[in-house]
């Protein structure tokens, strides 16, 4: 091992190198909701190092399956929701799944969620009456009708998910990846806490470094503590244009221009080369919209 | 606008407020995207709801999403429904969703509050695809909450868009168990169904029937928008219109500036007639 006598692990990396380590076809599940928090720094760098061939797995997701499927990345999704919101349909999204584009497999808020929370306890399945009746139940590799032993009740069993990775953005760490949230906070994304446990490794952006001594005093904050954690990576505003709690709010502005892009596959692949194959890193892709929100030359455009 | 005139929406949420009853204690609404999927999924059901507090439903209280019990007045709804003005809402809780749905699987949800581009003679509803297979011609986001809703809550009232592509004979893909099968789910299902035209209850088979005809509308009106033979029985009452104090509530108290019954607080203001 490379940990030195009496010396924790250092678990910061770079975003690039953090994504390095996935292999192309790898499962991967997403944190976040509808516009909200989810891992956008390491979903561009999914698609700057052209990982291909993914499964993705969510529970409700947006704008970072969209970019994932527009760049051809993607060879399954599952998730209860991918749309943007107030901005509308998932444009990407709707497409490839219109002309077979891809596989996407449907789930209701729970009934994917329970297939997490079921890997982050060790269970191989989840129960849930949810599908019950519904043409969710056609899907037959992924749920099957029983019965419980002492009522005899109908019960769908869900698969449980033990992804091969699992990504999610958070407030703050330190450099041996205690994860902290802040304390205002969008409940909706808490069930990236069991995501996270879920997966075989795990891989955090935060939005700010700090030392451990700042986590020892706000120890109530760290919801998943520095063991269960492969990489942390620094990545401020690491969720834009999704928002971050109370920290910031969704770029409607440049939600819409991506909507805008999006129309045709031609105008999302020139939102993709501009905004993330020909930028260096996230901060070059946040550099890029603020020249481009001051009316600046942002690139080749 | 005068007391002797009234809009769709403010007809539909006075009506709906009607139905929730002073036992109903917990109410749920998704969070709503924009414009006239918010009016009918969210915005309704919220002056419904708070309407019914100020009257016979005082301990009824609403989740939307991970905001519990909100104040649903005026000042206190926030100008966006964005993060930074959820986040800080006036209100008594946020929950995990997750602990918010589990009050489904608990039984403790009276009512769930629905919208679908896509709705059947019995009750499923749609929020996936129309097409199948390699023909799919038409993809939506998703299922969302509305399965856990439609298997588990007590009631479940539903908004929709009256037309023949809406009301099919069958859903092209039932994302929520209809009204017809149901064995071992402990909610009640769609219960009841509010459109342009009339409110919609169901037979003890299942089966959808107009329950009331909103005024100046007519039968044919409703038979001609709707795409299966839909039971309207020879007695139907017209539906009663909101009275002054409805509408002196909701515009001077609830929602004077139209944030939930035209959609304002999405940032993509709507009318439900709107073509």
């Amino acid at each position: 091992m490379n940990a030195q006598m009496g010396k924790r692990t250092v678990k910061l990396k770079s975003v690039r190198d953090a994504v390095a380590q996935i292999a192309p076809g790898s499962e991967i599940a997403i944190g976040g909701s509808y516009n909200r928090r989810h891992p956008m720094a390491l979903v561009h760098e999914l698609i700057r190092q052209q990982k291909g061939g993914l499964v993705l797995k969510g529970w409700n997701n947006g704008i970072d399956y969209d970019l994932l499927i527009a760049a051809g990345l993607v060879r399954e999704a599952h998730s209860s929701y991918v749309g943007m919101a107030n901005l509308g349909l998932a444009k990407n999204f709707r497409r490839a799944c219109e002309t077979g584009g891809i596989r996407y497999v449907d789930h209701t808020e729970t009934t994917a969620q329970e297939r997490f929370l079921a890997a982050s306890k060790g269970l191989t399945f989840a129960l849930s009456k949810v599908p019950l009746h519904t043409d969710l139940m056609r899907q037959a590799e992924y749920q099957a009708e029983i019965r419980c032993p002492f009522t005899g009740e109908r019960y769908a069993a869900l698969e449980a998910w033990t992804p091969d990775y699992a990504l999610i953005h958070a407030s703050r760490a330190d450099r041996y990846g205690n994860i902290q949230f802040d304390a205002v906070r969008m409940m909706e994304n808490e069930p990236d806490i069991f995501i996270a446990k879920s997966a075989k490794k795990l891989i955090v952006t935060v939005e700010e470094i700090v030392d451990t001594t700042v986590v020892m005093e706000s120890k109530f904050q760290t919801l998943l503590p520095g063991f269960l954690v492969d990489s942390v990576c620094l990545a401020p505003q690491g969720a834009h244009p999704n928002s971050c709690d109370a920290r910031y709010d969704f770029d409607l502005a440049h939600g819409a221009y991506y909507q805008g892009c999006c129309t045709t596959d031609e105008g999302s692949r020139a939102y993709i080369r501009e905004f993330i194959l020909d930028t260096p890193d996230f901060e070059g892709y946040l550099q890029k919209v603020a020249r481009q929100k001051e009316g600046k030359p942002y690139g080749c455009q | 606008m005068d007391a002797n005139s009234y809009t769709l929406e403010e007809l539909l949420a006075a009506e709906m407020s009607r139905h929730i009853r002073p036992d109903d204690l917990c109410g749920f609404i998704g969070t709503g995207t924009g414009g006239k999927a918010y009016i009918r999924a969210v915005g309704i059901p919220a002056v419904a709801a708070r309407l019914a507090q100020l009257r016979q439903s005082p301990d009824f209280i609403m989740c939307l999403g991970s905001v519990v019990d909100m104040e649903l007045d005026g000042d206190s709804i926030p100008e966006t429904n964005f993060e930074p003005d959820v986040l800080a809402w006036p209100g008594r809780s946020q929950l995990p969703s997750y602990d918010v749905l589990n009050f489904f699987m608990r039984g403790r949800v009276s009512i769930g509050f629905i919208s679908a581009p896509q709705v059947d003679r019995f009750g499923h509803t749609n929020l996936v695809r129309i097409g199948e297979g390699g023909a799919i011609r038409a993809r939506f986001p998703g299922c969302l909450a509305q399965g856990e809703i439609m298997a588990m809550a007590g009631r479940t009232f539903g908004v929709f868009q009256h037309d023949r592509r809406t009301f099919v004979e069958r859903v092209d893909f039932a994302s929520a168990a209809g009204r017809n099968s149901r064995g071992g789910l402990p909610g009640g299902g769609l219960s009841l169904v509010f459109t342009q035209y009339g409110v919609m209850d169901f037979t003890d088979g299942g089966e959808m029937k107009v329950r009331s005809i909103h005024p100046g509308c007519t039968r044919r009106q409703i038979a001609e928008n709707t795409g299966f033979d839909i039971l309207i029985p020879e007695d139907v009452p017209e539906t009663q219109p909101p009275s002054a104090e409805d509408l002196r509530l909701i515009r001077t108290r609830i929602d004077p500036k139209r944030k939930f019954l035209n959609a304002v607080i999405t940032g993509a203001p709507a009318t439900l007639l709107d073509e």
